[in-house]
């Protein structure tokens, strides 16, 4: 079975370099043939790869344990489900996963567009086929889930069979670990696909607005995948890594932010380029450096460069990504370079209060953004060549710039859909913006009086709160027009004119959910915390809170064995929950892992873990942690995925000539 | 004042303002840590006990010593030794216990007495999965 996966992978490449091939000679030629061979290479990518999969997928459920792969991931202990998704728990099969995915896409765009975009159609799979070359050579050569374990005798290899595998990363045996990696890897993949899209109208010359029409659902909708996989990572490390919070900018974690930053830049400014035509060379240069930051992030966490909690191990792929990646940086922009002229624009800016004020100042703090994250992160490796000294910076560098960052974007997200283009005059600015703002100012005063003190906290709520009174009105002014004129009534009239123009409804409850999620940020400015060492009986307090320990307990099972903590949680005499938190240790991987309770309300999270045991072990030593409207993240991300789907759905046309 | 000045002159002041921040970030001490292993650190002088250190061994088998809420160990590279007294308030991490070999992270500073006080513990179980068994290939 190991060796027939492996044949189907080594397929991969040479129908990946055939498609590449075919479709570049497509494009040159026009030759309808060379065409339709390069289409059906492109779905060969998907059929040999799918089937490569499941190859795996059979050894990983039947544990054979002649492959390292399966031996390194699984054991027979381990439900079925978990030996299903070790697909994506190692470093090998994940980068299958990868390549899996990128060639699915591909047969997804040349489907899509087997009747139309013929000019550009050969240099998009042209470019995807090539992406997938690369990804083959390393899942073939480099990371092939299918070795199988051998010694060196010497003389020769001895293939060889353990009893019993090592057992699946306890850190893995989560419900948001096992979707997480797909979802970020759709997010990453499917930046080549807008990249690939940029490309082909570079080579071709068409530069019209065909291109960007072609990819702005698959802008979007990786958009709301990375976007989710982000924020999924961090749900992930709140719940295992039980250390109390979601994101500690981890050279990991910053691998992923970056093409968020840089995508949500393009989806902002596409808009200008659209309406405008002004901002051409701009967007050409976000989409290829979101591919870019892509592949960058699976380089960052693969190759070892920084050191990280998340990363595999230095697993060999570092020059290669780097050679990748320098190459495609240098392909990409000398491309731009030679199209620069044609790429003018055809307007200027007129005001600078106007929405295209507010587009340009939205992309300009999201790439300053962009280059912080990237400085902060590869400053280690910046440090090391100038001074010899390897230096990193902590959180609080990023926070400090992050922090003004955000809340400017968060402004401008208020701010930017009630300007007018070209020019917003100064009575239109007092209509739109005064009640708002003096509302939003009450409310700050009103929370300063509740006493919150903290300045960003209160500069954060200001500005949330300004921006969902904009988003309201929005929708309330929309609302009332149309009822006038049709008659509906109130949540017909909502519901229409939302269907009616659903990019940009959906556009602002994806900032309703930003809105949603920034308040949650904010609450990190109130976190609390308490340890204590405490023995059956013991009671201890955090704020309001008191916690009795009813009883500490030891438990076994095929799986793990167990140190328990009961505790109850009391606020007034009155009981609110019984938290458990656990240390386990897993047998088959021998590894300890923590299993954090949480008391979850809107207004915070009581976040308990029991961190280990006193030197005698009869007392165990717990910390707890007061963490404000961290529930909010996670709804925040739901409404922000909600919208994404929403702006997706076709416009609602009218019959009777309803007024646009 | 002209447009175009106008804009420049917006996009000046958020760009200056934002390096501001950058470089205001590297001053605070607390931010920066230098990465360093055990023996590096046994070469430093003085100076070093002003700057934050992120100093990298081996936890050394059976060195670690609980005492209430006090955890004290030894990480050893290179042939030297370090002794650690943690005075961090985060659980320490699940790979961190006197059974496992493990790579160890500490960050905080050098004391006068030469004992390092970490805030921060980090540890990295030795590679036990996957390069568990590549390894046996060369051997």
């Amino acid at each position: 079975m190991a060796d027939l996966g492996n044949i189907l992978l080594y397929f991969l490449f040479p129908i990946s370099v055939f498609t590449t091939l075919t479709a570049i000679a497509a494009g040159i030629s026009k030759r309808k043939g060379l065409y339709l061979a390069a289409q059906r290479g492109a779905y060969a990518t998907m059929g040999v790869t799918t089937l490569s999969v499941i190859t795996l997928i059979y050894l990983l459920v039947t544990s054979d344990f002649s492959i390292e792969y399966v031996a390194s991931n699984t054991n027979q202990a381990l439900p079925l489900f978990y030996k299903i998704v070790a697909l994506w728990a190692g470093h090998n099969g994940s980068l299958l996963l990868w390549t899996w995915i990128i060639t699915i896409f591909i047969a997804i765009v040349a489907f899509q567009n087997r009747h139309k975009n013929n000019d550009l159609m050969p240099y998009v799979l042209a470019t995807i086929a090539g992406t997938i070359t690369f990804f083959a050579v390393l899942n073939i050569f480099i990371a092939n889930p299918f070795d199988t374990l051998y010694m060196d005798l010497g003389d020769k290899l001895q293939e060889y069979t353990v009893p019993d595998g090592r057992g699946l990363n306890p850190l893995l045996q989560h419900p948001a670990m096992i979707i997480h990696p797909p979802i970020l890897f759709i997010g990453y993949v499917g930046s080549v696909v807008p990249f690939a899209f940029a490309i082909a109208a570079l080579l071709t010359g068409k530069l019209g607005s065909g291109w960007i029409r072609s990819v702005r659902r698959w802008a979007l909708t990786t958009w709301g995948f990375l976007s989710a996989g982000i924020i999924l990572g961090g749900k992930w490390a709140y719940v295992e890594l039980g250390w109390g919070g979601y994101w500690a900018w981890d050279p990991v974690e910053n691998a992923s932010l970056l093409p968020w930053l840089t995508a949500t830049a393009y989806l902002h400014s596409v808009m200008i380029q659209e309406r405008k035509g002004m901002l051409k060379v701009w967007n050409m240069t976000l989409v290829i450096a979101t591919y870019l930051l892509s592949v960058f992030g699976t380089f960052l966490t693969r190759s070892g460069i920084v050191s990280s909690v998340h990363a595999f191990a230095n697993s060999g792929l570092g020059p290669l990504f780097a050679i990748f990646l320098t190459s495609s940086a240098i392909f990409s922009l000398a491309l731009l370079l030679y199209r620069k002229k044609d790429l003018k624009a055809e307007q200027e800016m007129q005001s600078l209060v106007s929405r295209e004020s507010g587009f340009l100042f939205n992309n300009l703090l999201f790439l300053l953004a962009t280059i912080a994250v990237l400085w902060g992160t590869l400053f280690p490796v910046i440090s090391e060549l100038v001074t010899g000294d390897q230096i990193t910076v902590g959180p609080p560098w990023f926070n400090n710039i992050m922090i003004p960052i955000g809340l400017a974007l968060l402004l401008l997200t208020g701010v930017g859909p009630l300007l007018a283009w070209r020019h917003t005059s100064l009575e239109s600015m007092k209509k739109s913006f005064g009640i708002p703002i003096l509302s939003s100012i009450l409310f700050t005063v009103v929370l300063f009086a509740l006493g919150v003190r903290d300045g960003w906290a209160l500069g954060s709520f200001a500005i949330s709160f300004f921006v969902l009174w904009t988003i309201v009105v929005e929708f309330v002014k929309g609302a009332q027009v149309r009822r006038k004129n049709s008659g509906e009534n109130y949540l017909k009239a909502l519901y229409m004119l939302s269907r009616k123009n659903t990019r940009r409804y959906g556009g602002y409850i994806i900032h309703i959910g930003m809105v949603v999620l920034f308040v949650g940020f904010t609450g990190n400015a109130f976190n609390s915390e308490t340890r204590a060492e405490v023995d059956e009986g013991d009671v201890f307090s955090l704020g309001p809170y008191e916690f009795t320990v009813q009883e500490i307990r030891h438990e076994e099972n095929d799986n793990y064995s167990a140190e328990a903590l009961v505790l109850n949680m009391t606020k007034n005499g009155r009981l609110i929950s019984t938290l458990e938190p656990e240390k386990r240790y897993y047998f088959a991987s021998e590894q300890p892992s923590t299993e954090v309770d949480i008391h979850s309300t809107f207004r915070e999270d009581v976040y308990v873990v029991l961190s280990g045991m006193s030197n005698d072990g009869e007392r165990v030593i717990v910390q707890v942690y007061r963490n404000p409207f961290v529930k909010l993240v996670w709804i925040g991300a739901f409404v922000l995925v909600f919208g994404t789907l929403f702006a997706m759905v076709p416009n609602l046309r009218e019959t009777k000539g309803g007024n646009r | 004042m002209n447009k175009r000045n106008q804009f420049t002159i917006g996009i000046v002041v958020i760009v200056v303002a934002v390096i501001v921040l950058a470089i205001q970030g590297m001053q605070e001490d607390e931010t920066m840590s230098y990465s360093k292993t055990v023996s590096e650190v046994r070469l430093l002088d003085d100076k070093a006990r002003s700057v934050n250190l992120k100093v990298s061994g081996d936890l050394k088998k059976g060195s670690i010593i609980r005492n209430n809420m006090d955890l004290d160990f030894v990480i050893t590279e290179g042939g030297e030794e370090l002794e650690i007294h943690y005075i961090g308030k985060d659980p320490i991490p699940d790979t961190f216990n006197n059974e496992m070999d493990a790579e160890v992270v500490v960050s905080g500073r050098l004391q006068a007495d030469g004992v390092f006080n970490a805030e921060r513990i980090q540890a990295k179980c030795a590679s036990k999965y996957e390069a568990d068994y590549s390894s046996m290939k060369t051997d």
